[in-house]
């Protein structure tokens, strides 16, 4: 017997597991306090950190639509925290492709699991859009405020409409190591403790 | 009811112009203006629903980083110091409006309100409770959290044992142990109350919008039609 | 008269689970029907409610033969969301079941779901907050909620649906007495009403007088059945060989302590300990609204200790004894016992044992407690790592010493999450004894459990009291204080009401 439609059971397993990532997102996002610099380091430490409850929530997928739910969630609880509405179709075609690339994987295959999870992590780049997009008119601003334009430069050097394909790069990347971390993690005390 | 009552699809429109904004920079006089009202009236309606304190803190937050962003440009400083701060304060003064009326609408804004209001929208049912979930884990994790947290500190674990991987699994282990079993628990308890049912849900409160919903949309998007109009004339 | 339920199950067992299953149950309840259904632990009492409320097969897969009606309607080929309107279920754990993070919202959650017309909602609504009572609980957030009140929204979600059948789950699990006594009113309602109410349940005092059938369950089958006045005439030893627990001494229990607690006559606390060996406690204040200077917080002080949460001047602490710390809900004993194990940095307390003192941060090495959901306190992936965690130099063989002393033996290698309540909580207290702590703290550590694993806990306990541990251990449970404490200490508004011995 297997059902394709999304049961309640799965709406609230993907709610609980975008919390967790959530929590982990707000927890880098404090960091990213104590410097700038550190935003650029998002790309690096929330597929890492994330990696741990999204492996886990990777073994509670069986149907099509789960993970791209879960980045409509992420788009929709990014756009309500401020963080604007243009990373939203990032986000959700993302989320659409990981679905379909695990879905090929029929859910169970680590590959696809691992390639899945590093599309899904590009989500995090839509951190960056307001601040790429508000980028040109702040450097002019600061320019036009007395600062040297090298000043400016080193201010965006690490995020930048240039840098962003670094960026999204970088995301697949360690969201694809995250993986292999989160299994890691999930093998050590959820396969160990019976819960999966 | 305390406060001043909005419909959630106001809000959710709120936060919408408010980041459409955001986006852009201000330059004239006019643009800040308009920047500062659309900050001001989330910072007002927390004030009326009683959070004096984060509405204080928002405010200050916001002035000075103005203030002082506003003073170092003029002053033609460099050096290390003011260029950090500048940079501290244009994030601040940038992105803070958005911050504080999503604040603000996620602190007053129920669960059944807002599933209804997604259901006006036309959203599917999977979503809205889904997110519904995420809105009831937040507290939850925090209440687990601060237990977890607490017995850290009892077996003396807090830093992971001097070890940043402890310090990340002995708060994610414990905390996602917890978070599953509530989940399968809520779930079980939710289908056997009729989650999931084929059928339209229904609200207790039917929403409407009223006057003062759309008294706010209209300035909202006079505002918003103000800034591009400056934008593009400017 | 009609009957109400029919189950004809020759077999069921859970996907994947050998054990825990149910075999040839024959139940039948009619209409209006009151049951009570009891038994250890595992013994199937709650699968044979998940029969009733289609959450088996619905929800919890398996290999079921047999038939269930409710009402005439056929179970395992219903629709659960059209079960809404059937059965009711109230779960054990008040911290999970509710769906909304708002009174108001949970209370009509149900009825949303089924969209029932908004203005029937209000209709049915404003009729549960009349008849449970709920008025001062509406607009708050349930985060808010102690445990029993919880519980009882829970009670008004089921409610508002209005099921014919009633399904309670070990609800009186995470309750005080005073709690229990309110849900016990929301079942005689029903009960008025004419719904057929199931209960499952290990505390039985509380049911005495409520129900009309008793139906007792082992290893997945039923084994014994009384009506009510045949059940109410076993006697304590009876109920005991059964592994239930006898109703007497909790109703003896509460009716002795209750007073205490309940009496707003004061009780002087008495000092008898002077031959034996102390643990002194000195200027424990706290409280969780401080006066704040502008940065720092006040000092707190005795002069100032009024409106203190918490404030307990001196207090002496018999050494090597288990102490039952008793009050009612909201009277301080979970600050009492943060406080004492050094979590409440603001607490101004004062430890003196063997004649040093030791405060703020220290006090975390003096105590431990085991917390009522142990599941926080377990942070590695066996139980070895588990005890060695606690320890400042790893030291295998202490750890192996310990991990036996605790029966725990065999399972060293297994992962903490794989084990029992039970066992969770032996692994709890073996990390503490690794941390050489002195005093043991225990935090309602047999709520939910049945006679057996409540008793084992009482040794536990003693024991660990005779090897030398001084054991505080907050609880509801009266079977428990009979069994194991040799002194109560109960607490009143944060402020000692008194201490003696049992």
């Amino acid at each position: 017997m297997k059902e394709k439609k999304l049961k309640p059971k799965d709406f609230i397993t993907v709610g609980i597991f975008t919390a967790l990532l959530f929590v982990v997102e707000f927890a880098c996002g404090m960091l990213g306090f104590i410097h700038p610099y550190v935003v650029a380091s998002y790309v690096v430490l929330i597929p890492i950190v994330g990696s741990i409850p999204m492996m886990l929530f990777y073994t509670k997928v069986e149907k099509f639509g789960m993970i791209t739910l879960m980045s409509v969630l992420v788009a929709i609880i990014m756009f309500a925290t401020g963080m604007g509405w243009l990373g939203a179709p990032l986000i959700i075609i993302s989320g659409l492709i990981a679905d379909l690339i695990a879905k090929k994987g029929n859910y169970k295959s680590f590959k696809s699991t691992v390639l899945s999870h590093g599309i899904f992590c590009l989500w995090i780049c839509a951190n960056y859009f307001p601040v790429i997009v508000t980028a040109k008119s702040y450097r002019k601003n600061l320019i036009d405020g007395g600062y040297s334009a090298e000043y400016c430069d080193s201010l965006f050097r690490a995020i930048n409409s240039k840098t962003i394909f670094v960026l999204l790069i970088l995301c697949v990347i360690f969201g694809m190591i995250g993986a292999f971390v989160g299994k890691a993690v999930v093998r050590k005390h959820f396969e160990k403790a019976g819960i999966v | 009811m305390r406060g001043i009552y909005l419909d959630p699809r106001t809000k959710l429109f709120m936060i919408f112009v408010v980041s459409l904004i955001v986006m852009s920079n201000a330059v004239t006089p006019l643009e800040w203006t308009i920047r500062i009202l659309l900050t001001a009236i989330p910072v007002f309606l927390l004030i009326t629903e009683g959070k004096y304190a984060s509405a204080l803190r928002f405010t200050a937050m916001y002035a000075v980083s103005l203030i002082l962003m506003r003073s170092f440009i003029s002053e033609d400083s460099k050096g290390l110091l003011s260029a950090l701060l500048v940079g501290y304060c244009g994030i601040v003064v940038q992105f803070l409006p958005a911050m504080i009326t999503a604040w603000y609408v996620i602190k007053t804004t129920k669960i059944g309100e807002f599933m209804s209001a997604m259901q006006k929208m036309h959203v599917p049912d999977g979503i809205s409770v889904s997110l519904a979930v995420v809105m009831r884990f937040f507290p939850t994790i925090k209440e687990e959290y601060g237990s977890i947290r607490d017995a850290m500190k009892m077996r003396g674990i807090s830093f992971g044992g001097g070890k940043l991987s402890g310090m990340i699994e002995y708060r994610m282990i414990p905390l996602m142990f917890s978070c599953v079993n509530i989940g399968d628990e809520l779930s079980a308890a939710a289908v056997t109350r009729g989650l999931g049912a084929p059928i339209k849900r229904t609200s207790a409160y039917e929403l409407r919008l009223s006057t003062r919903d759309i008294a706010v949309m209209a300035v909202f998007t006079l505002s918003a039609c103000l800034f591009i109009g400056a934008k593009i004339i400017g | 008269m009609k009957k109400m339920i029919n189950i004809e199950v020759q077999n069921f067992s859970y996907k994947g689970s050998a054990s825990a299953g149910l075999h040839d149950i024959s139940l039948h309840i009619k209409d209006g029907e009151t049951v009570l259904l009891c038994g250890a632990s595992g013994c199937g009492k709650t699968t044979v409610l998940r029969l009733i409320n289609g959450l088996i097969p619905h929800y919890y897969r398996g290999e079921l033969n047999g038939r269930i009606t409710v009402n005439g309607i056929d179970i395992p080929s219903a629709e659960l969301y059209d079960l809404a309107s059937i059965v009711g279920t109230v779960f054990q754990n008040p911290r999970s079941q509710f769906f909304s993070v708002d009174t108001d919202g949970e209370i009509t959650f149900g009825t949303e779901n089924i969209g029932i017309d908004p203005d029937e909602i209000l209709k049915r609504k404003s009729e549960v907050v009349n008849e449970l009572e709920l008025k001062p609980l509406l607009g708050k957030s349930l985060f808010e909620l102690s445990g029993g009140e919880k519980q009882k929204i829970a009670c008004a979600g089921v409610s508002a649906l209005m099921p014919d059948v009633m399904l309670l789950d070990e609800p009186s699990s995470n309750l005080d007495w005073k709690a229990i006594e309110e849900l016990k009113k929301v079942i005689k309602h029903w009960k008025a009403k004419g719904k057929t109410i199931i209960i499952s349940e290990h505390r039985l005092w509380y049911l005495k007088n409520l129900i009309d059938r008793v139906i007792y369950m082992k290893d997945g089958r039923i084994e014994k059945e009384w009506n009510k006045a045949g059940f109410n005439s076993l006697t304590s030893d009876e109920l005991c060989a059964l592994g239930l627990r006898p109703t007497e001494i909790e109703e003896k229990y509460i009716e002795e302590f209750g007073r205490g607690i309940f009496s707003t006559e004061n009780i002087h606390p008495c000092s008898t300990l002077s031959s034996e060996s102390r643990i002194t406690l000195k200027d424990m204040f706290f409280t969780y609204k401080p006066q704040k200077y502008f940065i720092k917080k006040k000092k707190l002080n005795a002069a100032d200790s009024a409106d203190y949460t918490l404030a307990i001047p001196e207090l002496e602490i018999p050494r090597g004894k288990v102490i039952g710390l008793i009050g009612k809900n909201g009277a301080g004993k979970s600050t009492f016992l943060r406080c004492l194990c050094g979590l409440e940095k603001d607490c101004t307390l004062r430890l003196t044992s063997d004649e040093e003192t030791v405060s703020g941060r220290k006090i975390l090495k003096k105590c431990y407690m085991v917390m009522q959901d142990v599941n926080h306190q377990l942070f590695t992936d066996s139980v070895e790592a588990e005890v060695m965690l606690s320890m400042d130099n790893e030291d295998k063989d202490q750890a192996a010493k310990i991990i036996a002393e605790l029966g725990l033996a065999g399972y060293e290698n297994t992962h903490p999450m794989a084990l029992s309540g039970g066992q969770k909580q032996r692994v709890a207290i073996a990390s503490a004894l690794a941390a050489n702590a002195e005093i043991l703290l225990f935090d309602e550590p047999t709520s939910g459990l049945d006679h057996a694993h409540m008793t084992s806990v009482a040794d536990l306990l003693t024991e660990l009291a005779k090897k030398g541990r001084t054991i505080i251990v907050s609880t509801h449970d009266p079977e428990l204080i009979s069994l194991c404490c040799d002194h109560i200490l109960c607490l009143e508004k944060g402020r000692l009401k008194y201490m003696r011995k049992c």
